[in-house]
Order: structure tokens, then C-alpha cells, then sequence
């Protein structure tokens, strides 16, 4: 009772800190390039949090047994996520190396200056992001189907000795 | 050039769509992992890591979706609005995700810590509920075990023909085995209440104390020879063997000895030391009397043919019969010294060692009577006949009872003892006397040719060795124990089997030894 009175309490305050945003004059100013370097940033750490695990997932022969291959397939695609990720929000804020013509409708295209088609063909390509993430989060829930059956296949022996 | 968009927005939205699914099936599958073991923390950082990349799905998802939905419907302002919120969002996912999985190395080794002491504390659980249900059965097992091995070692500790003895570190007898009590004597480990200490059976104690250093400087000691001396003063040789244990000071706590009685050994050392000796002496004087007979023959027969041409009230008639004397008792000695090495022909006839001894008695037993000496008779009727030289056997045991007679002097007796060993097939004969006895630095010369401690004139010293020679040729031994004014006893042990015989008649000569 008393754990949820708090819970409430600490939900209508940060709620009201949202609602009451006014420029702080005592505080640095976080302008727009910031959330973007945060963003970029998390990216990163986010890249190096993968690369550690399977530096781990190897050093401790893991990857021996499928289940952690798998998952170790995950973090790799997720690494490269990360990466077309980044390469996308940076050419999304040069601006003028290509336009949005029909921005907002399903007849939208881009439009390459001459000097610029290749980085407008890149960012072409990496904004089909998805093709990396979705593989990534697929090769996690199969590594963890595998573990599963892994797991089962344990107890079960345990059981019966 | 341009390029449609279209397809940009339709792999967003539906890798969107699958991030959400699969993420959600990410977080079943965790779940379920754990369900299978809840204290497993791997489980748990999998289910913590699959919710983290479910809020990042969504966050990131349902924004793509909601952008590319919200900028196709018009509604650009509604976009502008969530855009800020669902980026600070998503970026905050990403670090969440990061976050918990750098606590993999963590997780993954307090997980093997916990799987290792989870093994052990299974596996003592289970020794425990085994020796639970099998406590009784293993205790009975392990203490039949203990019981046998104790008989086995008390049986090699009682039954050993060696003496086993445990001292303490101050020499103090703790334990010995029977053989260790008869060897030194004794019919307890303690006199007066007090353990009785190993040293005191030492006839040197220098070698004791030589043999504690070895024992502090190496731990050990194999195959010292040593004197030990029993209570009554027996002395006798050893071969000392021990092995310390010390305790944490490095001090002695206790020693093992292992004590082997070498006196026999050493009796056997001496007398084949002294058959050697015999033999090469017998050989010696062999030669030496074979060389010298034939001159002596020769004087003698000379002498002889002189004295047929000479008066004999004349001067050089009684000069010729001195000269004929003493060569008659050269000869004497010459053919004694023969005996002694062996060379006389012996002969061989059917005979009683009874009747021998009886007609030696009847002759000495009236004399010795008058000078007070008292002679016994204890003979085994179950010695039977042999082959023997009867005329030579009796000169042995005339030798023997003469010398037991002089040993006695006046008043004492002689008993003599006859023995039929069937199992060996041997006859014993023992003289044994009440005299001075033989001191113990002459035992081992009293066979040697001329060796004699009466007066000169007396004695020729040629008895026992002429007695020796005899008993030799007949295959049989003559030994002797004598103490200082103990007496003495000389044995004499002859084989009784008639292949001897046999073999003797054929000429050939037998020298297998029966001791």
C-alpha cells in the first residue's frame, strides 16, 4: 500500500516537471546538436556493450554451444545496426547533399544533386536500417529457443538420474 | 536522379512491426528459461536484458510507426510535438540496453561461482544421505577392515622369530613382541612400576649413543651390529635395525627397532672359520708327516739292525735303544698328526657307539673311582647299529673323558649322554664334565694340532685334534660348550644312516655336512 502511495507520488511529479519545462537561466543551455550527440553517443556505447559481450561469449568458448553462437550472431548484427544507425543520423543533418521531393506522402522520393549521388545513394541504403535490426532481435529469440530446449533437455537428464 | 521512398518506408514499418514481435517473443522465452530455474542468475540477466530490448523496440518502433503514420496522415504538428520524446526516449533505451548487458561478465561469473558451490554442497548432500542410509553397513565393513588388518600385524608382530620393539623418546620400552621379551630376557615391560629403558641392554653404551645420533642426523639406522647383554649377563650379537618418528619440534617421539638375533649365525661363521682352519692345517701336517715317516722308518729299522750286532751291557747298546725310543715316539706322533689330517685307512665294520663307550669305561671307570671322580651314564636305548671304525671311536671318546678327567681334577663327575635324533638320522654322544671349564679365549684353538695347556711333557696337544680327525672321516662333527668353572660339554654327533656305510665300503669318501 505504502509502496504504491509512493510510486503515484513520484509519477505526478515528474509528470508535472514535463508540464512546467521553462528555460532555466541557472542551467547550461541544451541546445539542438546535443540531442543528436547523445543520441550518436548512445549509439556508440551501445556498440561497444555488444562488442564486449562477445569479446566474453568467446573468451569463455561459449560460443561452443548454439544457443550462445546464436546470440552472439545477435550482438554482431546489432554492432552493425548501430553503425547504419549512425551513418544515417549523420547524413540526415548535412542537409543539402539531397532533397525530399512529396516529403509526407507515399509518392515521396529523393533527389540527388550530381555532386552528392553517392552519398545519397548510401543514405539510401542505410536507411533501410531494419534489414540489420530485425535479423539481429531474430538471432537473439532463436539463441534463446536454443538455450530453452538446452535447459529442458538438462532438467529432464537430471531428473531421470 | 531520384529515388522512391516507398520502399524505405515499407521495410520500416514492417521491421518495425517484427522488432515488436520478436522482442516480445524474446521476453517469453526468457521467461520461460527462468521458470526452468529460478536461482539460475543467467536466466534472470536474460529475462532483465530481453525487457530492456523490448522497451527499446517499442520506443524506437511505435516512433517509426507513428512518424511515418502521423507525416502521411498530415499531421506534421502532432509529429513535431512527440519527435523530442520519442528520441530522448529511444536514446535513453539504448543506454538502458547497453547498460545491462556490460553486466554479463558479472553475471556470468557469480553464475559459475554459485554452479561450483552448488555442485559441492549437492555432492556432500549426497555422501551425506549415503552414508546416512549406509552408516551401519560401512561402519561394519570399515571395522571388520580395521579388525582384520590389526590381526595381520599383530600376527607379524607376535609371531615374528625377530624381536619388534617400540620405544618412546626417552628409550623407554613401550611395546615388544614375544620374541623381543625371550631375546633379552624378560617377562614384563616395566620393573617396579617403571618402564624398563632399551639402553640397559646395551653391553657398550657407546653404541647406543651412536645410535640415537643416527636416529636425530638421518631418522634411521639398518643393520647395526650390536652386543646386547640379558639380566643374567648373557651376551649375545644383533643386528639392530629403527626408524624414528618425530614430532613437530623435531624431537624423537618414538622409534621402531627391529632386532634379529645373529648369534647362531656368527657360531656358524666361527666354525666354519675354524673347519677352514683344520682343513689347511690338516693338509699342512699331512704333508709334513708323510715326508718326515719314511726317515723315520729308516732310523728306526737301522737302529734296530745296529742293535742286533751290540751287546747290550755295553754303552752304545743303551744309546742305540734311546735313539729307537724317541724315534718310536716320533712315529707316534707322525701317525697322530695322519689321523688328524685324515690320511689313516679306516675301517669299516658294524658297530655300536655303546659298546664302544662301555669298553672305554671299563677301563678308566676303576681308576676314576679311586681319584674320586663320579662318571654317569644316561644312554638311548634307540640308538641303533652303524657303521664306524670302532678302534678309532673309541680313541675319541677316550680322548674326551681323559680330557674331562684332567679338567675336573679331583672330585667332580663326568655324565655321559646318548641321543638318537631319527628325524636327522643322527647319533649325539655328549661327555660332559663338572671341571674348570675352557676360557673362552682358547675354544677356538682347542682342535688345533699341538695346542695343549698342560706342562710340557704332559701332553703332546694332539688329542682332540687326532679326535676331530676321526669324526671327520667318519662324516660327523664334534662341537664343544664350555664356560669358565661351568665345565665343559663336547658333543659329538655322527650319522647313523647306512648309505654312508655303503658308500664308505665303495672307497668313496662322503663330505656332505649334517650341520
Amino acid at each position: 500500500m505504502k509502496k504504491s502511495y509512493v510510486t503515484i507520488v513520484s509519477c505526478c511529479f515528474i509528470l508535472l516537471m514535463f508540464a512546467m519545462v521553462q528555460p532555466a537561466g541557472a542551467t547550461q543551455v541544451h541546445a539542438e546538436p546535443e540531442g543528436l550527440w547523445a543520441h550518436q553517443i548512445a549509439h556508440l556505447f551501445f556498440i561497444i556493450s555488444m562488442g564486449i559481450l562477445i569479446y566474453w561469449l568467446r573468451e569463455w568458448k561459449l560460443v561452443e554451444e548454439k544457443g550462445w553462437r546464436l546470440v552472439q550472431y545477435s550482438a554482431l548484427f546489432f554492432i552493425l545496426w548501430n553503425i547504419d544507425a549512425i551513418i544515417v543520423h549523420h547524413l540526415d543533418q548535412l542537409g543539402d547533399t539531397f532533397r525530399t521531393i512529396n516529403a509526407g506522402t507515399w509518392y515521396a522520393s529523393i533527389s540527388m544533386n550530381k555532386d552528392s549521388s553517392g552519398l545519397a545513394f548510401l543514405y539510401y541504403i542505410v536507411k533501410l536500417d531494419h534489414l540489420l535490426s530485425v535479423p539481429a532481435i531474430f538471432f537473439l529469440y532463436i539463441g534463446l529457443r536454443q538455450l530453452l530446449k538446452q535447459a529442458q533437455v538438462m532438467k529432464t537428464s537430471d531428473g531421470k538420474s | 536522379m531520384s529515388l522512391p521512398l516507398f520502399p524505405i518506408w515499407i521495410v520500416d514499418l514492417l521491421g518495425s512491426s517484427l522488432m515488436i514481435l520478436f522482442s516480445f517473443l524474446c521476453v517469453r522465452l526468457a521467461k520461460k528459461l527462468k521458470d526452468q530455474d529460478q536461482s539460475n542468475v543467467v536466466w534472470t540477466y536474460l529475462l532483465w536484458l530481453c525487457y530492456a530490448l523490448a522497451g527499446f523496440a517499442i520506443s524506437r518502433s511505435v516512433g517509426h510507426i507513428a512518424k511515418r503514420v502521423l507525416l502521411t496522415s498530415g499531421h506534421d504538428d502532432v509529429w513535431d510535438f512527440l519527435r523530442p520524446y520519442s528520441g530522448a526516449i529511444n536514446t535513453l533505451m539504448f543506454v538502458v540496453v547497453a547498460s545491462i548487458t556490460l553486466f554479463f561478465e558479472r553475471t556470468w561469473k557469480v553464475y559459475q561461482q554459485i554452479s561450483k558451490d552448488q555442485k559441492a554442497l549437492q555432492e556432500a548432500h549426497e555422501e551425506l544421505i549415503y552414508l546416512n542410509r549406509n552408516l551401519e553397513n560401512l561402519v561394519t565393513a570399515r571395522t571388520q577392515e580395521l579388525a582384520f588388518s590389526e590381526r595381520k600385524y599383530r600376527r607379524i608382530f607376535e609371531v615374528s622369530r625377530d624381536g619388534i620393539m617400540l620405544v618412546d623418546g626417552n628409550a623407554a620400552i613401550i611395546n615388544l613382541n614375544p620374541a623381543g621379551l625371550s631375546l633379552l630376557g624378560l617377562s614384563g615391560l616395566t620393573t617396579n612400576g617403571k618402564r624398563i629403558r632399551f639402553p640397559n641392554f646395551f653391553d657398550n653404551l657407546d653404541n647406543w649413543t651412536a645410535i640415537q645420533d643416527a636416529l636425530s642426523l638421518q631418522g634411521f639406522v639398518s643393520d647395526t651390529e650390536v652386543l646386547l647383554k640379558t639380566d643374567n649377563g648373557t651376551r649375545f650379537p644383533v643386528l639392530l635395525s629403527g626408524t624414528a618418528e618425530k614430532g613437530e619440534n623435531g624431537k624423537i617421539d618414538s622409534v621402531q627397532f627391529l632386532i634379529k638375533d645373529i648369534s647362531q649365525r656368527k657360531a656358524m661363521e666361527k666354525q666354519l672359520l675354524q673347519a677352514d682352519k683344520l682343513a689347511s692345517i690338516g693338509q699342512l701336517a699331512a704333508g709334513i708327516a708323510h715326508e718326515i715317516n719314511n726317515p723315520l722308518s729308516m732310523v728306526l729299522g737301522y737302529t734296530q739292525l745296529l742293535l742286533r750286532d751290540e751287546k747290550e751291557a755295553t754303552q752304545q747298546y743303551a744309546d742305540l735303544r734311546i735313539i729307537e725310543k724317541h724315534t718310536r715316539t716320533c712315529k707316534t706322533i707322525v701317525e697322530d698328526l695322519l689321523s688328524f689330517a685324515r690320511s689313516t685307512q679306516t675301517r669299516q665294520e658294524v658297530g655300536h657307539v655303546h659298546t664302544a663307550l662301555d669298553e672305554v669305561l671299563s677301563v678308566v671307570q676303576h681308576h676314576f673311582e679311586l681319584d674320586g671322580i663320579k662318571i654317569e651314564k644316561d644312554f638311548d636305548s634307540k640308538i641303533p647299529k652303524m657303521i664306524l671304525d670302532e678302534e678309532k671311536i673309541k680313541q675319541v671318546f677316550m680322548n674326551l673323558i681323559m680330557n674331562a678327567k684332567q679338567a675336573i681334577g679331583k672330585k667332580g663327575s663326568i655324565l655321559l649322554k646318548t641321543h638318537y635324533d631319527q628325524a636327522l638320522s643322527q647319533v649325539i654322544i655328549q661327555v660332559a664334565d663338572t671341571g674348570t671349564g675352557i676360557p673362552p679365549e682358547h675354544l677356538s684353538r682347542i682342535f688345533d694340532p699341538f695346542f695343549t695347556t698342560k706342562p710340557t711333557g704332559e701332553g703332546t696337544g694332539l688329542g682332540l685334534s687326532v679326535s676331530y680327525g676321526i669324526v671327520k672321516d667318519h662324516d660327523g662333527e664334534i662341537l664343544v660348550r664350555s664356560e669358565p668353572d661351568q665345565g665343559s660339554v663336547f658333543t659329538v654327533i655322527l650319522p647313523a644312516n647306512s648309505a654312508r656305510g655303503t658308500e664308505i665300503i665303495n672307497g668313496r669318501r662322503n663330505s656332505f655336512d649334517y650341520r
